[in-house]
């Protein structure tokens, strides 16, 4: 389904992926239902930033160790089980990976590490990348995360060895004839909706300033007989002196759209009045 | 010797039990974009947002409707589809747990019908984004601007620019000149 690029497939390169034999595959499948020892882990870097390798190694710090699970990385492809592949395909790594792939003995399992190896990540329509591991090999599992953190990590490894099942799968929902889609904030007047939202945003970012605009829309809706006492007593509750700033500046704002008196938007204030009936 | 079992035991076991144990999750850790496919309205903000083009939204004219395709496989993880969503349909939600053993798992689609334009009936953007900018329309009745907006909000592009040519031709009229 997903696009990869708007270049026709005659002007792309395809790459020859590894073809597994039978009897290699079947005794893929007996390693990956029942595997009764330790398992070493060699990591192949294709192409990507690095953050995924500093994950990948405080995943065997102390803290969350892969050691308890007999998860241990190993510094030569001869003595693997499992091949991490981090980082989307580019062309350069292209054959260092394939001799890394080659020099593991049989039964291996491949993983497909973060974003970048599941995909091509970021990095998808970049002219030297080909996209992720499993444009040249069978990738067993994929791992997504940009870097995966070390519990995502351990989750991937748990599926690989059959000690967790699967959460995520592919869905499909089509939307039913009478969906709606609801305004958010709707008792709020929509032009006193964009001041505010566009306020908090100036003031705290795109991401904070949504939080602290819904919150203020929240204690408008909430209603009741006095609308500005419940923004004070939402004010009141913070403890974070930016917060607090913020939310002073957005009630000075409300009061003002109330009580300019140039406001040619008539509308708009009788809206307000009728949102505040305590301050008219 | 006795010192080092002193301090064994006085710092304890760090490990975390995950994943025989549920872990712990900070306030606000940025896990798996849920995405709610009722409140979404299909408007591709988030699609323009995304850094890596996980989410995207191709239109389908064959079949006369708007796909929306998320590839976790591809997701960074970066907010930025929440932080435009205008109806909070996608919020990014603490659960993590997001490997899995075959590339389809990776992908979630959400299938929109589109709205036909009623002078011409060409298809032109989603239904329930043309409803719902129709809505916030109705709530701004008294501005002049946006009483048009309404009358014209299920025509197509085109259609939309006639039908102001004629408007401006018969307010030109009414006002005694002529263009």
């Amino acid at each position: 389904m997903i696009i990869d690029t708007e270049y026709p497939d005659r002007l792309q390169y395809k790459l020859d992926p590894v073809v597994v034999e039978e009897s290699v595959a079947k005794a893929k499948g007996a390693l990956l239902n029942s595997i009764k020892r330790s398992v070493y882990l060699y990591r192949v870097d294709c192409g990507g930033c690095n953050g995924c390798e500093i994950e990948i190694f405080s995943t065997i710090t102390p803290v969350f160790d892969t050691e308890r699970f007999g998860i241990k990385n190993t510094p030569s492809p001869r003595h693997a089980d499992i091949m991490v592949y981090t980082g989307s395909m580019t062309r350069l790594m292209r054959m260092p990976a394939l001799r890394a792939y080659h020099g593991a003995p049989d039964p291996k399992l491949v993983v497909s590490y973060g974003a970048c190896g599941c995909t091509g990540g970021i990095f998808h329509d970049n002219y030297c990348v080909w996209g992720g591991t499993d444009q040249l090999f069978d990738v067993d599992v994929y791992i997504p995360g940009c870097p995966p953190t070390p519990a995502q990590t351990i989750y991937g490894f748990a599926i690989a060895l059959g000690l967790l099942d699967q959460k995520l799968h592919h869905s499909k929902i089509i939307e039913q004839p009478g969906d709606f889609a609801p305004i958010p904030f709707e008792a709020v007047p929509y032009k006193v909706r964009t001041a505010i939202q566009r306020k908090a945003r100036l003031l705290s970012g795109y991401r904070s300033g949504k939080d602290l605009s819904n919150e203020f829309m929240q204690a408008l809706e909430s209603g009741g007989s006095d609308v500005l006492t419940n923004i004070q007593t939402l004010i009141t509750r913070q403890t974070d002196p930016r917060r607090i700033e913020i939310l002073t500046q957005l009630k000075d704002d409300l009061t003002t759209m109330l009580v300019d008196p140039n406001q040619n938007q008539q509308q708009l204030k009788q809206a307000l009045q009728q949102l505040i009936p305590s301050n008219d | 010797m006795f010192k080092t079992i002193k301090e064994v035991l006085r710092t304890g076991n760090a490990t975390v039990k995950y994943p025989f144990a549920p872990l712990e999750r900070p306030k606000d850790a940025r896990g798996k974009p849920e995405h709610d496919a009722v409140k979404c309205m299909a408007c591709s903000a988030c699609a323009v947002a995304c850094p890596p083009n996980a989410i995207q939204t191709p239109l389908d004219f064959e079949a006369n409707t708007k796909l929306w395709s998320i590839n976790y496989g591809r997701c960074v993880f970066c907010g930025r589809c929440e932080e435009v969503c205008p109806t909070n349909a996608i919020i990014l939600s603490p659960e993590f747990e997001l490997a899995v053993m075959s590339k389809a798992d990776l992908e979630e689609i959400c299938v929109y019908s589109l709205q036909a334009c009623v002078e011409c009936g060409s298809y032109f953007a989603p239904t329930k984004q043309v409803d719902y900018v129709a809505r916030i329309l109705s709530q701004n009745l008294n501005d002049e601007e946006a009483e048009h907006a309404l009358e014209s909000v299920r025509l197509c592009p085109q259609c939309k620019q006639k039908a102001d040519v004629l408007r401006f031709k018969e307010q030109s009229k009414k006002a005694g000149e002529w263009l």
